[in-house]
């Protein structure tokens, strides 16, 4: 059956209103573009919320599992996605965006610090405010395959409806498991 | 004769008696060279008295900046564009920028509890006198803060002038940094904000121990008497009149006012925020309707028939709802002046004829007085008219199904909601008849009426919800034990131990508003969690309040199921948000009466001691105010970890320690000054999680300290293991840096971990004996004494 699409570029503005960061604000994503750019990423982290353990994400989660591109299951979605078989350390939001902003830190495999993070299943302004710190003040590439657009990544999908969000989610599993890393 | 004061010389004397009764000048100078020795080396610190402890702090717990905005529109060179850390016009960049931020917002803070205080001050001082004693209960320290920060034992209110001088003049000087073109580095700013935080817990303790002993407050009182909270508690056919804010003065003349008229059974005094919580402590018979996510739902219920506003924490739109459903508002306080005219000197009931008629909306009243004789017989006049009129914001039966059918589910409702709330669905469920959604969604809602403010159809958003939620709100009937004060010495004696040695496994103080991301329900469940695993739980405010609206089965409040003592497994409200004080305060007592520090003037020793070896942590879930930034940055620099709600890191900053690098967890013996690598103990002192589920593991894991001793360790070991396989669904990946030797382990499950340190990180275990040869990088030694401070280590010269 043919993968169905979606434009996940459409209603690019901040899910809440007021969360206008400044000039510099998230580019529009479609999701087989994020999907490529995820897979090619040399240290890519996927970073999952809590609303990441909602029915059906894990599964599409593993595919992260399967291409090697590790997992951190961020505030309580880690039971979640355990029961869904899915390969995660927990560790807190807050405290991986310090972190990820240390050149001291070695990452969860002791290879290095993270190149690209991939944001997906959070609270929407509490993911917004702690990717705006990533965004100041480090190197790293924020992609967001979430449901709402954020400004404070560098590429983000625009507000999805939850049948929109799924697909688009598929969509980038489609391209992990055609690009393999 | 009698020689009072002075010099005598006496010349040729012969055979003459002289009788000296006391050299008093003698003694006095004594007593003060005995002070001077005894006192620490920091009485009454300026700006960069602390200045080595805060880079102590901020070294080990890094500074994270998170900026709400990238633009700096300080001063008229900007905007300026500061995203990636680049420089503003005057030379300032992100990170300095976003730390300057925050400490304007933590001295904002700071500045609202000591104005309060200040303003209190005045007002006891001319009611009751300056020499008025202090007490606050079986304390022989009675002002910890003002004694550990400036060295000062004040026995009557008149000695705290001084110590608001101070608090007030460092305030001057430290907002007096924020202009623009000065301080340029990030750490300097985050210092002064620690200062900030300091001074905000001394003037929030003049401000409660002043009204606790001028206004018969209970003093220490662990039995302190139940009060009534919730929307559903209050008679809504008795005339209802509504006081909000934080400053209870003008509110006990409506008290006294009541109860000597004999209108107690006639009127319903009620409450909102912090002076609910303070005006329970002063008289019973009054009620709390909740916390502040209720003032815009309970207005526009159109149940209150007059509405009294004080100070802090209070909407800007409360003259504007109020007028709208013609209930007159009474301003008593310069905070809030709403431009409305002052009528201090007027007659009464030329006053009174104005508010009837609706010719005035409201009225701004200095005169405590009148305040106490207008508001209540002002209720008694309008409460017929008002009720004959029906006036309400709630839409009838009718008018809800036209509201909820009108909505087009276009979401503008629910981009603007803080909470993100899914009002759209909830709409479309409504208007099909299932109110379910709504139900839910209302202790979600914050009651912010932002949703209101986009809907292209002109929905009364809030009013739909509240409409949809009666059948809730009438339940909402709970019970606060009221605000006790201080911990008393003698709780602290017998508990102080305990807490030490790691055996009551930590306080945990659950403080703040209520922004809270997922309804209030949560921290009552934290409450009732950490309770039962006999952490001693404190609270205070906003947050006091809703642990009292949430029963078990069997119908009890958590503060009817569980004491009020300062003991493992007690669950204390010490009162409203100037008694967060006693928080800090609480650790300053431990380590002066168990430990025998002296706290006079020694701000450092004693903070490091906190740090060190007390297992308190606090959680401010719901913190949205500039006074819960500074209460929780006070904490901060008396060595409290804080955690907050998701909606924290609007906050700009966190303060977060990287347990990987063995640089940062240094700790020295005060023995002989040798340094030691310790397990990241705590590991955070500022910072958020995203759920409650999140947090419980994570306050029990921030009560480790390096003093631990090993049955307090494992106690500790025990219940961060069991809160992260609970919530979080397995055991948690760092529980092994905690262990110091095989006494740390949790007895049930020593067996199991002993078997995993060997397997799965390489540790050597001598199974004969069950005991750890090789793997911690630190043992057990009891009498290890930790210290951050190079300067209280024996032998070292700094
Ligand atoms: S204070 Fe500095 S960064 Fe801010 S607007 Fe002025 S010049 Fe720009
Ligand atoms: S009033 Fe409630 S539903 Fe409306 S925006 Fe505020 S939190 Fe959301
Ligand atoms: S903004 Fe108004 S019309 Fe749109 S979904 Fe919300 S309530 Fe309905």
């Amino acid at each position: 059956m043919a993968q169905k699409t979606v434009d996940t570029t459409k209603r690019a503005v901040p899910f809440d209103r007021a969360n206008v960061p400044g000039p510099k604000m998230a580019k529009p994503v479609k999701a087989e573009l994020a999907g490529k750019l995820i897979s090619k990423a040399k240290r890519p982290l996927l970073i999952v919320g809590t609303p990441g353990a909602d029915t059906g994400i894990p599964e599409i989660i593993k595919t992260f599992n399967s291409n090697n591109i590790p997992v951190a299951a961020t505030g309580s979605c880690l039971k979640a996605l355990k029961q869904a078989d899915v390969e995660a350390t927990y560790v807190n939001l807050h405290a991986l965006v310090s972190y990820l902003k240390d050149p001291k830190w070695k990452g969860f495999d002791g290879n290095g610090n993270y190149d690209t993070a991939i944001f997906v299943g959070h609270t929407y302004y509490y993911a917004s405010q702690l990717m705006s710190t990533l965004k100041n003040f480090t190197t790293i590439k924020v992609i967001s395959i979430d449901r709402h657009y954020h400004p404070n990544a560098q590429l983000s999908f625009g507000n999805l409806n939850d049948d929109d969000f799924r697909t688009a989610l598929k969509i980038v599993a489609a391209q992990l498991e055609q690009n393999p890393s | 004769m009698v020689l009072k004061k002075g010099r005598f010389i006496i010349e040729d004397l012969e055979n003459v008696q002289i009788n000296i009764g006391n050299i008093t000048g003698a003694k006095v100078e004594e007593e003060e060279d005995k002070k001077e020795e005894a006192h620490g080396p920091t009485i009454a610190p300026g700006i960069h008295g602390l200045r080595d402890w805060d880079r102590r702090l901020l070294s080990r717990y890094e500074p994270v900046y998170s900026p709400i905005c990238d633009l700096c529109c300080y001063c008229t060179y900007g905007k300026c564009d500061l995203t990636g850390n680049k420089e503003g016009a005057c030379g300032i960049n992100m990170e300095a920028h976003q730390a300057r931020e925050a400490m304007v917002r933590t001295i904002t803070g700071a500045s609202a509890h000591a104005g309060h205080g200040r303003h209190l001050l005045h007002y006891l001082i001319e009611r009751f006198g300056a020499d008025h004693p202090i007490d606050v209960g079986p304390s022989n320290i009675k002002a910890p803060n003002t004694q550990t920060v400036l060295g000062i034992r004040p026995e009557t209110i008149g000695d705290f002038i001084p110590v608001l001088n101070y608090v007030e003049e460092q305030i001057t000087q430290l907002i007096a940094t924020a202009h623009a073109g000065q301080e340029g580095s990030a750490l300097d700013f985050d210092s002064k904000a620690l200062h900030a935080g300091m001074l905000d817990h001394v003037g929030m303790e003049v401000s409660d121990i002043i009204q606790i002993s001028c206004l018969g407050f209970p003093k220490s009182d662990e039995n302190a008497a139940f009060a009534d909270i919730g929307m559903g508690l209050i008679d809504s056919d008795k005339p209802v009149l509504l006081v909000i804010g934080h400053n209870v003065a003008a509110v006990t003349y409506i008290i006294d006012y009541v109860e000597e008229n004999d209108l107690v059974d006639k009127i319903e005094v009620v409450g909102l925020c912090c002076t609910a919580i303070d005006m329970t402590r002063y008289n019973i018979s009054a009620k709390i309707v909740g916390s502040m996510a209720k003032q815009l739902k309970y207005i526009r219920s159109g149940i209150p028939d007059v509405i009294v506003v004080d100070e802090q924490c209070i909407r800007g739109d409360v003259l504007k709802e109020a007028s709208k459903l013609h209930i007159p508002v009474i301003a008593t306080n310069d905070k809030i002046m709403y431009n409305l005219p002052d009528r201090s000197n007027d007659d009464i009931n030329s006053i009174m004829d104005d508010l009837v008629s609706g010719s005035q909306q409201g009225v701004l009243l200095f005169d405590f007085d009148k305040i106490g004789e207008l508001a209540p017989e002002l209720t008694l006049k309008m409460a017929p008219i008002r009720k004959e009129k029906g006036y309400t914001a709630l839409p009838d039966d009718e008018e809800f199904k036209r509201l909820t059918s009108s909505c087009t589910q276009c979401g503008a409702c629910v981009i603007n909601c803080p909470q993100g709330l899914d009002i759209d669905v909830a709409m479309t469920a409504a208007a099909g008849g299932d109110l379910t959604l709504f139900e839910i969604l209302h202790d979600k809602c914050i009651g912010c009426g932002r949703c209101e403010e986009d809907c292209p159809k002109g929905i009364p958003v809030l009013d739909v919800i509240e409409k949809a939620a009666q059948k809730v709100i009438r339940e909402e009937k709970g019970k606060v034990r009221i605000g006790r004060g201080q911990i008393g010495d003698p709780e602290i004696r017998e508990e102080g131990r305990n807490l030490v040695l790691g055996t009551t496994p930590g306080i945990v103080a659950i403080v703040g508003c209520p922004n809270y991301p997922d309804g209030s329900r949560d921290i009552y469940e934290i409450a009732e969690e950490m309770l039962k695993r006999s952490y001693i739980v404190v609270t205070s405010g906003c947050s006091a309040m809703d642990i009292g609206m949430f029963k078990d089965d069997d119908g009890k409040t958590l503060y009817e199921r569980f004491g009020g003592r300062f003991s493992k497994g007690n669950l204390l409200n010490v009162g409203s948000c100037v008694s967060n004080a006693h928080i800090t305060a609480t650790t300053i007592k431990v380590a002066s009466i168990f430990a025998g520090r002296n706290i006079d003037g020694n701000y450092e020793e004693i903070a490091d001691y906190v740090l060190c070896r007390i297992g308190a942590v606090g959680l401010a879930w719901g913190a949205f105010s500039q006074k819960a930034l500074s209460i929780g940055t006070g904490c901060n620099r008396m060595g409290i970890p804080v955690i907050l709600g998701p909606h924290g890191p609007k906050y700009r900053r966190a303060y977060i320690g990287n347990p990987y690098d063995p640089e940062k967890w240094n700790i020295l013996d005060a023995r002989d000054g040798s340094s030691h690598l310790m397990e990241p103990a705590p590991e955070h002192l500022l910072i958020s999680a995203e759920t409650k589920d999140e947090a419980l593991p994570m306050l029990a894991k921030l009560c480790f300290r390096p003093g631990d001793n090993s049955l307090g360790r494992m106690i500790k070991l025990t219940h961060y293991i069991e809160l992260s396989e609970k919530y979080l669904g397995e055991l948690p990946d760092d529980w092994h840096v905690y262990v110091r030797s095989e006494a740390d382990l949790p007895l049930a499950k020593k067996e199991m971990l002993l078997k995993i340190l060997e397997q799965e990180h390489g540790w050597e275990i001598n199974w004969k004996k069950k005991k750890i040869i090789k793997g911690p990088f630190r043992r057990p030694d009891v009498s290890f004494q930790p210290t951050n401070v190079p300067g209280l280590c024996k032998g070292v010269s700094v």
